[in-house]
């Protein structure tokens, strides 16, 4: 008999990376985009953490901010930290966080075409981003270069290594990227919508390496992705944002049988393949917020189909509903089943 | 007695030449429509799905005389579409009609909604402002937008809304047919959905046809009625939805379907092709697919197969079942 | 090229609302709108000015050499009696507020004459310019194939023209004039404008847009005239004028290297005449070199600003 948390069981419970109330704003002419407003999860050692949420809700920015990858100016982190082996990576200074990066916590971005180098070999590539980081010599970085491309099953390897990013199909870019991005063992992977600009058959091949990664490796995924049907194949966790915050956390079984918040209720109904078919599709009403305009109290309440007036005034907190399932809506205010914070 | 047959294509062909050098010299073709017989009833969802490079885009142009095919038929309520010219091209050019994929650029930015949506009828010669302004607003809230936006710029709207806008303006002179090149893939997921809604409201009002050009498979699950699976240019599998989703039969279908979990049918392992798609350059010998299938056979390296009918409706090209 | 008439209705030449956006874009940035005051006061005074001063080619070997109020200069003048240098110091005086050149020409009403002048020369040399370019470009984008081949190859071979050689001989055969500075300017200065408009319609035509209204069944002169120049027009226009200061130092070098009219006071021939007397009576070389010097920045604010405001991909 399936364990009511699944995959989820085999997660260790030790956390490697921690983020709380993370706040990244961008100052620009026209005002101030909140594009990360308050983002909490904890990231366990071993798990893939899948950050799930349509275009402009923040979670690619939440992972640049991570690493502290984006524009500053016009973004700075205004509050809040990332505590990773004990060190706040917001406010640690730049050569530490150049050694973390890459090393320990590697970024794979979605589109691989402008994130290759066009005037460099992959080898020299993946070569360099070993180099950087380890002493050793270039042969043997070229040689463990030739092992990540196998690992990736990319068709002979080494020929492989001496091509230019335009000679590649887009999955084989794909693939350099994840390669590039293991290439010095680190303990978490970002993956931001990795296989959006691919082709589905492409796709299922990179899922399949990412799911033996995850199980080969001792290494811990952020997953980023607006599609929930990947969460379901890859994520154990799931942590769903909107507006800039996590409205839902939880194992992804529990988020898919026993969702929680109305926008992840929304979400899981209008998809055409999980809901029935032939009868009209549910949507939500309305669009994204605007993140130069948020909505006062709960982002999401313009849209909400069981919105009170206390959405529309005070952000909710944070409440644990069960052990491992977090919700952020007003709905549960009451239900605090754990100890929730707020 | 009027055909159900809206639209017929047969053998339809789109090469293009690749030239290289300062004379221009032919270097090769890409065939990036080799062969393609469909056709579609009235008021029929037929899905199309495939791959990027496969063509579906090039034939939904073809059939709209966006390009001019190599060869091949094209019958639209019977007449032949291919040699038609001025004012009966026009003509034909309202009863079938174009959705595109990217709300940015489908619309011009330098006009107003209202006058994007109202341009079919200037084209075809309605001038009295009255008329045209009523036409539009009864377009607008078709698709659900207050007819009071006419006068707002597409800047001025969101990417759902955008895609509203421009299936008002490809309804304006009540076409017969539209095609739906990837309408709701650049949408995010909530919105995908009040698009796909609206779609199907107007399908069941009007008794509109639709070929559904797709990379996205749950939707044109939901959407279809019958489903054409293209690979390099040739339709590999066609079938009514039911079948086509409970029990496919090519492999590069099956390879599809499986590749996302939730459409794996039942009691099917998953499959994974190894390799990227050839390219249409040079397309490989014999049957296009055998590169990368899982159920080659020797015979598969040599003899292109033919698109045959091997159930009541079930069309497959693949010498597994021929 | 069917209905011309068909095409052009219904559509209002400028519409308010898309002005207005703009207008709002642009008023965020400072220095263009700064630019855009000077302009306009530099339009006033070129168009009004003329009106109200005497004439400024009225020599008055009297009061020559006069430095601009507020400032004085020494003057020696050798006696011949005495034989010895006497000097005096000139002051500034209201009747002349910018000076005097060493004809005794009124700095001022030569400045202000000199403003109409250059913006008749920017404005008529660019719009030949832009005109041609444009025409050519968007001709050029929209037929393709050998038409296309052959205007860009002519316009490679424009570009290569020796326009100053060209000036050099017109000037000698016909004499100096500004109208023809204008023509030669006019005619000589399209090509680039012809390329980057061309390339801009190349990238318009393959819009999804310009597809929807082929499948609408738009004339190919609807879609030139309704859809490709609209959106052309932004780019012609901060082209036109990033263009006008150019022309405008252009006109000022020919005529201070005495190829202009020297019977004009255009601030190139007023520079031309300064530079002999830069120790004696600087002000005349200086000032209209201070006017240059604000109007070709200001235009380049402007068009900058102009710039930003019209490209969807800039955030204001």
């Amino acid at each position: 008999m399936k364990s009511v948390y699944g995959n989820y069981a085999k997660v260790k419970s030790e956390t490697v990376l921690e983020v709380i109330n993370l706040k990244t704003w961008f100052f620009t002419r026209r005002g101030t985009v909140k594009a990360v407003n308050g983002v909490d999860f904890a990231l366990k050692s071993g798990e893939c953490l899948c950050l799930v949420g349509e275009s402009g809700c923040g979670k690619s920015v939440t992972a640049l901010s991570i690493l502290r990858l984006f524009d500053s100016p016009p973004g700075r982190i205004v509050q809040g930290e990332v505590i990773y082996k004990g060190t706040d990576l917001t406010k640690c200074p730049m050569p530490y966080l150049r050694k973390i990066r890459g090393k320990d916590i590697a970024m794979v971005f979605q589109n691989a075409q402008s994130s290759l180098n066009p005037v460099f070999t992959i080898g020299d590539q993946i070569a360099e981003q070993v180099m950087v980081h380890e002493r050793i010599s270039r042969s043997e970085a070229l040689d463990r270069a030739r092992m990540l491309m196998e690992e990736m099953n990319i068709p002979q390897p080494g020929r492989a290594l001496k091509m230019y990013p335009h000679q590649m199909s887009g999955g084989m870019k794909q693939r350099a990227m994840i390669a590039m991005g293991l290439s010095c063992n680190p303990a978490i992977l970002i993956a931001d919508e990795p296989t959006t600009s691919v082709d589905v058959t492409i796709r299922a091949q990179i899922i399949y390496i990412l799911q033996e990664l995850k199980n080969g490796r001792d290494m811990s995924v952020i997953f980023i992705t607006h599609d929930l049907s990947l969460v379901k194949e890859i994520g154990d966790r799931a942590a769903v944002v909107y507006g800039g915050k996590i409205v839902e956390v939880a194992p992804v079984e529990h988020i898919l049988k026993n969702p929680s918040h109305p926008y992840t209720v929304g979400l899981i109904d209008c998809l055409p393949d999980i809901s029935a078919q032939n009868k009209r599709l549910p949507s939500i009403p309305g669009n994204t917020p605007n993140p130069l305009d948020m909505p006062p109290g709960c982002p999401f309440h313009p849209r909400c189909p069981k919105v009170m007036d206390i959405c529309r005034v005070v952000e909710p907190a944070t409440v644990n509903i069960t052990d491992v399932h977090a919700v952020s809506c007003h709905l549960f205010v009451n239900m605090d089943g754990g100890s929730g914070n707020g | 007695m009027v055909s159900n047959l809206l639209l017929q294509v047969k053998g339809l062909r789109k090469y293009y030449r690749v030239t290289a050098g300062l004379m221009s010299r032919t270097r090769g073709e890409i065939r990036a429509v080799d062969g393609v017989s469909l056709a579609i009833k009235r008021g029929e969802v037929l899905g199309l799905v495939g791959e990027s490079g496969c063509g579906k885009s090039t034939l939904g142009k073809i059939i709209l005389r966006l390009e001019e095919p190599t060869a091949g038929e094209i019958n639209f309520n019977g007449i032949d579409v291919i040699n038609l010219k001025g004012r009966d091209l026009r003509e034909m050019r309202g009863k079938m009609q174009i959705v595109f994929q990217d709300p940015d650029s489908s619309l011009d930015p330098r006009m107003t909604v209202g006058g994007s949506i109202e341009e079919a009828l200037v084209v075809h010669g309605i001038s009295d402002s009255a008329e045209l302004e009523e036409r539009v607003a009864r377009l607008m809230e078709k698709v659900g937008l207050e007819a009071g936006f006419r006068e707002r710029y597409p800047h001025e709207f969101s990417g759902g809304q955008k895609q509203r806008i421009g299936i008002a303006r490809a309804l304006a002179m009540d076409p017969q047919l539209i095609i739906a090149d990837e309408p709701v893939s650049a949408l995010d997921v909530s919105v995908q959905a009040q698009v796909l809604n609206l779609m199907m409201d107007i399908r069941d009002r009007d008794g509109l046809a639709y070929l559904f050009v797709s990379h996205d498979l749950s939707v044109v699950r939901y959407l279809s009625d019958r489903v054409a699976v293209m690979y390099l240019g040739k339709i590999v599998e066609l079938a009514d939805k039911e079948e086509f989703f409970r029990a496919p039969l090519h492999p590069y279908t099956e390879a599809l379907l499986s590749a996302i979990a939730s459409l794996r049918p039942d009691g099917r392992n998953r499959i994974l092709l190894t390799g990227d798609v050839p390219s249409p350059l040079n397309p490989p010998s014999g049957c296009r697919f055998h590169t990368r299938c899982h159920r080659m056979m020797p015979v598969c390296q040599q003899i292109e197969p033919q698109l045959t009918e091997s159930a009541p409706g079930h069309y497959i090209s693949c010498h597994l079942y021929a | 090229m069917t209905d011309i008439k068909q095409v052009c209705c219904g559509r209002p030449a400028v519409d308010k609302r898309l002005l207005h956006y703009y207008w709002e874009r642009l008023s965020k940035n400072r220095m263009s709108i700064a630019g855009l005051g000077f302009i306009v006061f530099l339009s006033l005074v070129g168009i009004f000015g003329p009106i109200f001063i005497p004439d400024p080619q009225k020599t008055d070997f009297e009061i020559k050499n006069m430095p601009p109020i507020g400032f004085s200069i020494d003057e020696s003048v050798y006696d011949i009696k005495t034989g010895e240098f006497t000097t005096t110091v000139i002051l500034g005086r209201p009747d002349h507020p910018l000076g005097t050149d060493s004809k005794g020409r009124d700095m001022l009403a030569m400045l202000i004459s000199g403003a109409r002048i250059s913006l008749l020369v920017g404005l008529l040399a660019t719009g030949i310019a832009i005109f041609l370019g444009t025409f050519i470009g968007v001709l050029s984008a929209y037929s393709g194939g050998w038409v296309d081949n052959a205007l860009m190859r002519f316009t490679d071979i424009m570009m290569t023209f020796p326009f100053f050689l060209l000036l050099v001989m017109i000037v000698f055969i016909f004499g100096p004039s500004l109208a023809i500075i204008v023509l030669v300017i006019g005619l000589t200065g399209w090509t680039g404008a012809a390329r980057l408009i061309r390339s801009e319609t190349l990238s318009i035509r393959t819009r999804d847009f310009i597809t929807a209204s082929r499948a609408l069944g738009a004339s190919d002169a609807r879609i030139m005239f309704n859809h490709l120049i609209p959106n052309v027009s932004s780019l012609v226009i901060v082209m036109a004028t990033l263009s006008i200061p150019g022309v405008i130092m252009a006109e000022a070098a020919l005529s201070f290297i005495g190829l202009g009219d020297p019977m004009s006071t255009s601030w190139g021939t007023v520079l031309n005449t300064g530079q002999h007397s830069l120790d004696t009576a600087w002000w005349v070389a200086v000032e209209p070199g201070i006017a240059l010097f604000f109007t070709v920045l200001s235009f380049n604010f402007f068009g900058d600003g102009l710039r930003d405001a019209f490209d969807p991909k800039a955030s204001i």
